[in-house]
């Protein structure tokens, strides 16, 4: 795995990489969606990537992160394997998941990441029992939370925030405000403006950066990971950005305009870093349009991967339910109550 | 005769990563609108009173207006909101041909963003933190009453404010030279990035140039303050580029302690400094840095020539307190 | 037939204890073994619990590891569940298990399902003690038999221990589980008495439940405090109904082979849990022994439980809606 360290030169072309990948493997989960070729629900991260890489690449690569139902970003920020992510979107058994999880559960807990979650708020407390591990245990590893503006409103945010506050432990509490909690907009789901400004309650420090801003986001989270690392506690940080697509793929969004969108794309993450990058000569338009078809293809050939991977065996479905073996689910499996109870 | 009074108050002002990684305090939204709220009673020492307010997207400006007192006809200014620096421009542009006084809540970064088109109408700046330069912690209600002393003309505007200088700032590569305004103090940082925009680390000040400079004041302006205190009003500014690790000048620096962020006593070794003419030139060669414009991290840098240049045509700030004091020697507070 | 396993080599010698202290042995011995083991919940610390379970285990351990909370069940709850994801192995206490209802979101959506979410690529090793039971006069809210939600619910194993050797075996085995595994305790037979094994390995497997008297006429299988009044009745009954009395120690998953052979040399059925009686523990077991046994009742299956209300308050009402050991001898003359 590439390290990303956006202070180097390799550490900032890896991040364009990392951000276009994301808009590449989301794009690419739309079209597939409205084929009619994924199933379940897909919400996607477009818009959002500077946050997540930005985040990811002012972490160490054995700091947890915890995620939320859009979390395909903050996977491959945190370095997943996009085949991986693919087969999972499609069900097939070399999912990261084995096929169990797909979109919503993605998760490799040796990489750090500790799921994408199908429930708002429910991050948080994970990413608060992870800096106790790091706490109890003496490492030196730091816990990020993503989650969305919407999850703010969640109790068991709060108590995570507090819990990790009181006790001091090495975590992170990143929002990433994306200004809408699925239809509804931020304002008319809190009587704070600034979400950051919660952070009061907890006695911890909380401030806003622009989300839009790759190198904003790195440097908070640099800076909020090395007073967790310092012992120093939680820090909360509002990324205020924008989610290009719907809350999930067929959303009508019937509460914003294209005007609404456009005031955002235009201060797009990805153009605006790559620009940057450009003056600077870190990257040429030729090298960065080499860059884009490279990753367009890889994504084109993880969804061939993907197609041509294999399904899991239905047994598949009853396993890993626990680590022991319980008779329960062995027993049905194995379709002993076909016969109707042994002393017919 | 109506008073109109603008009204500007950015809800995001005072909720940057200086609350992590400095002293600066917390300015909340409540306490914005409570100030907001104060400015408004303040006003009501005039006479029909009309006032301006910028809209904004937070509810913030929306709940200012709803809690107005009766007696001043409140409206919103007619523009569009883009949550950003853009819209203090826009609606100080608007209050350049509307207003007769204007109020500003925020802080170094606003009030500059006010500055640029806000033309001549005299403006009361309110900190709504504590890491500002120009506009200083004053009470609202004290604030609305000499806005609307100077608005009104009770007091005469000439009488009672001061032309703040700027800073006028080019950044020259090779194909493009891109021109930024300052108000009190631009500066040239080691840093690759914009990002976060606040000053993390005085170790990264390469040097800058001040409209104004003391001691009593914190960043660029509290370097330059340690050597020369350089009056707002004072035409020019001072230049200044520090001895940087490893490099050797021609002189031996000064060294200096100097208030570089809140919380922060520093010792900065001071290679040259200038006390600058109105219009003249102080200029720095960059491979990589950042532009910063009154405390924030505002351009990023590759090799270019960043020129810097004080210009004496800033916005007219009212000094409260004689605006006040002025009114009261005048009777203005006395019935009957 | 007992069914504990006794792996260590130590010798098998026992001392009479109460329920409560063979569970603060079991943490103590459990926290002594395993640096990843730590305890959290309310007052499990300084307080020693509000039943004063955990005791003096704080002085021994302090309080990194036998960690005191806020009242802050669903925040805990899934630290405990990140905690255990990233390599510990937290024992949670919920003090009364009415207040399960505020967590149940990290356990029924975070504990139970994370490892077949994520296809058995984590492991889930927390263990949830928490108390249930009427007869303290403590109410609807602090008095309820929940057990039944999380024996139902996929991905949880769940044990209530009935005696003092079971409450220290079931805790160890829960605690050495990599799965998650949640301790019902009833808190009225806390200071019931019983020989318990000292070898610190002792251990009773989940799953198993255990034949506590042999008997040919009717079998009753109980759970928590009905096992100890079950005991007492049979005891009463002896020389006229002989009375096999199965605990059945683990809820889910279950000992279905115990129970129908037990059936198969009775024939009869009775029984008793202090679970309300619809949709509940009596029911998982009565049809566990229709499927494997049907051909071997001669009597219909008996429940004691509790009708489908809330615990209540006045002892004339507390005492009852409660089963007791005149419940069970009454479901057995109906069948004998």
């Amino acid at each position: 795995m590439v390290v990303l360290d956006i202070e180097t030169e390799d550490g900032q072309r890896e991040a364009l990489r990392r951000m276009l990948t994301i808009r590449a493997f989301d794009t690419k989960a739309a079209d597939l969606f409205s084929d009619g070729e994924l199933p379940g629900f897909v919400h996607l991260y477009v818009g959002e990537e500077a946050v997540g890489v930005g985040a990811c690449s002012a972490l160490e690569s054995d700091d947890y992160i915890t995620s939320t139902h859009r979390g395909h970003g903050h996977c491959i920020a945190k370095g997943l394997d996009p085949d991986l992510m693919m087969a999972e979107l499609f069900g097939k058994a070399n999912g990261y998941c084995n096929g169990k999880g797909g979109s919503m559960h993605i998760a490799d807990v040796d990489a750090g990441m500790l799921g994408a979650n199908g429930i708002v708020g429910a991050g948080p407390p994970l990413a608060t029992g992870a800096a106790l591990t790091s706490h109890l245990k003496g490492e030196d590893t730091v816990a990020l939370a993503f989650f969305g503006d919407g999850a703010v409103a969640q109790g068991q945010v709060h108590e995570a925030i507090n819990l990790a506050a009181t006790w001091n432990l090495p975590a992170v509490f990143l929002v990433e405000n994306n200004q809408y909690g699925e239809a509804t907009p931020v304002e008319k789901q809190h009587n704070v403006q600034n979400l950051s400004e919660t952070a009061e309650a907890y006695n911890i420090p909380g401030f806003t950066v622009d989300g839009m801003d790759i190198t904003a986001v790195y440097e908070a989270v640099k800076e909020a990971r090395k007073r967790a690392a310092d012992g120093e506690g939680p820090t909360f940080i509002e990324a205020e950005t924008y989610r290009y697509h719907g809350h999930f793929e067929g959303d009508q969004q019937p509460y914003r305009t294209e005007e609404d969108v456009a005031i955002w794309k235009d201060r797009d993450a990805i153009e605006s870093f790559k620009r940057r990058l450009v003056d600077a000569g870190t990257i040429t338009e030729d090298e960065f349009d080499e860059m884009k078809a490279e990753i367009d293809q890889q994504i084109e050939d993880a969804v061939g991967k993907a197609k041509d991977a294999a399904y899991p065996d239905p047994s598949e479905a009853y396993e890993d339910m626990f680590n022991a073996a319980v008779p329960e689910i062995s027993d049905f499996s194995s379709g002993m109550r076909a016969d109707g109870g042994e002393d017919r | 005769m109506t008073t109109t009074i603008g009204l500007v108050v950015n809800p995001a002002a005072g909720r940057d990563i200086r609350r992590l990684t400095g002293g600066a305090s917390v300015s909340n939204n409540y306490a914005k609108r409570r100030t907001a709220g104060c400015v408004l009673a303040g006003l009501t020492l005039a006479d029909d009173v009309d006032v301006l307010v910028m809209p904004d997207s937070t509810g913030l400006a929306d709940r200012i207006v709803d809690d107005a007192p009766d007696e001043l006809g409140v409206e919103f200014v007619d523009m569009t909101v883009t949550a950003s620096g853009r819209d203090s421009r826009t609606a100080a542009a608007h209050f350049a041909d509307h207003a007769d006084a204007v109020v500003v809540l925020g802080g170094d970064g606003t009030t500059r963003d006010v500055a640029q088109t806000i033309g001549d109408v005299p403006v009361v700046s309110i900190s709504t933190g504590t890491n500002n330069v120009v506009p200083t912690p004053v009470d609202g209600t004290v604030a609305g009453a000499a806005a609307a002393l100077v608005g009104s003309g009770a007091v005469p505007a000439a009488e009672a404010t001061t032309r703040h200088g700027t800073i006028e700032v080019n950044v020259v590569r090779a194909e493009q030279t891109t021109v930024i305004r300052g108000l009190a103090t631009v500066g040239v940082l080691d840093r690759p990035f914009v990002g976060t925009r606040a000053i993390l680390d005085p170790s990264d000040i390469v040097g800058g140039v001040v409209s104004r400079s003391s001691p009593a004041e914190i960043g660029l302006s509290g370097i330059a303050g340690g050597l020369v205190t350089h009056r707002p009003d004072d035409p020019g500014g001072v230049g200044f580029r520090l001895a940087r690790d490893g490099e050797s000048g021609a002189t031996a620096p000064t060294t200096v302690r100097a208030i570089t962020v809140p919380g922060r006593l520093s010792t900065v070794d001071v290679a040259e400094h200038r006390v600058l003419d109105d219009g003249e030139d102080y200029a720095f060669e960059v491979d990589r840095g950042v532009v910063s414009v009154d405390g924030e991290r505002e351009h990023e840098v590759r090799n270019g020539t960043v020129r810097l240049r004080p210009v004496s045509d800033g916005p007219r700030l009212v000094d409260v307190e004689s605006v006040l004091e002025r009114a009261a020697s005048d009777g203005r507070f006395r019935l009957g | 037939m007992s069914t504990e396993t006794s792996s260590g080599t130590g010798p098998d010698q026992t001392k009479e204890m109460t329920i409560r202290e063979a569970i603060r042995l079991a943490l103590r011995e459990e926290l002594e073994r395993d640096d990843d083991v730590f305890v959290m919940g309310e007052d499990v610390g300084k307080f020693g619990g509000v039943y004063e379970v955990t005791g003096d285990l704080v002085e021994q351990f302090g309080e990194e590891r036998v960690r005191d909370t806020p009242i802050s069940e669903a925040g805990f709850m899934g630290a405990a569940v990140g905690a255990a994801a990233t390599g510990t192995r937290p024992v949670v206490e919920i003090m009364f298990s009415d207040f399960i209802g505020v967590c149940s979101e990290q356990i029924i959506n975070q504990m139970a399902k994370n490892r077949y979410m994520f296809g058995g690529k984590t492991e889930m090793p927390v263990t949830v003690r928490t108390t249930e039971g009427g007869g303290s006069g403590a109410a609807s809210q602090h008095s309820g038999t929940i057990h039944t939600w999380f024996a139902h619910f996929p991905g949880v194993m769940a044990v209530a221990p009935a005696t003092p050797a079971s409450a220290k075996g079931l805790l160890k085995s829960a605690i050495r589980s990599d799965d998650p595994v949640i301790v019902f305790e009833n808190k009225q037979i806390y200071e019931q008495k019983g020989e318990v094994p000292l070898d610190d390995d002792f251990t009773i497997p989940i799953g198993t439940a255990s034949v506590e008297r042999e008997g040919e006429d009717v079998t009753v299988v109980a759970t928590q405090r009905m096992v100890g009044e079950s005991l007492e009745l049979a005891e009463e009954l002896a020389g006229q109904t002989s009375v096999e009395v199965i605990d059945l120690r683990s809820l889910y998953p279950m000992d279905t082979e115990t129970l129908v052979e037990s059936v198969k040399k009775t024939g009869r059925l009775v029984i008793a849990d202090e679970s309300p009686l619809s949709y509940g523990t009596h029911a998982e077991v009565a049809t566990r022994v229709m499927e494997n046994a049907f051909y071997s009742l001669d009597a219909p299956i008996q429940r004691v439980g509790v009708a489908d209300v809330h615990i209540p308050f006045s002892p004339a009402l507390e005492e009852e809606v409660l089963p007791h050991g005149s419940d069970v001898e009454a479901a057995i003359n109906r069948i004998v």
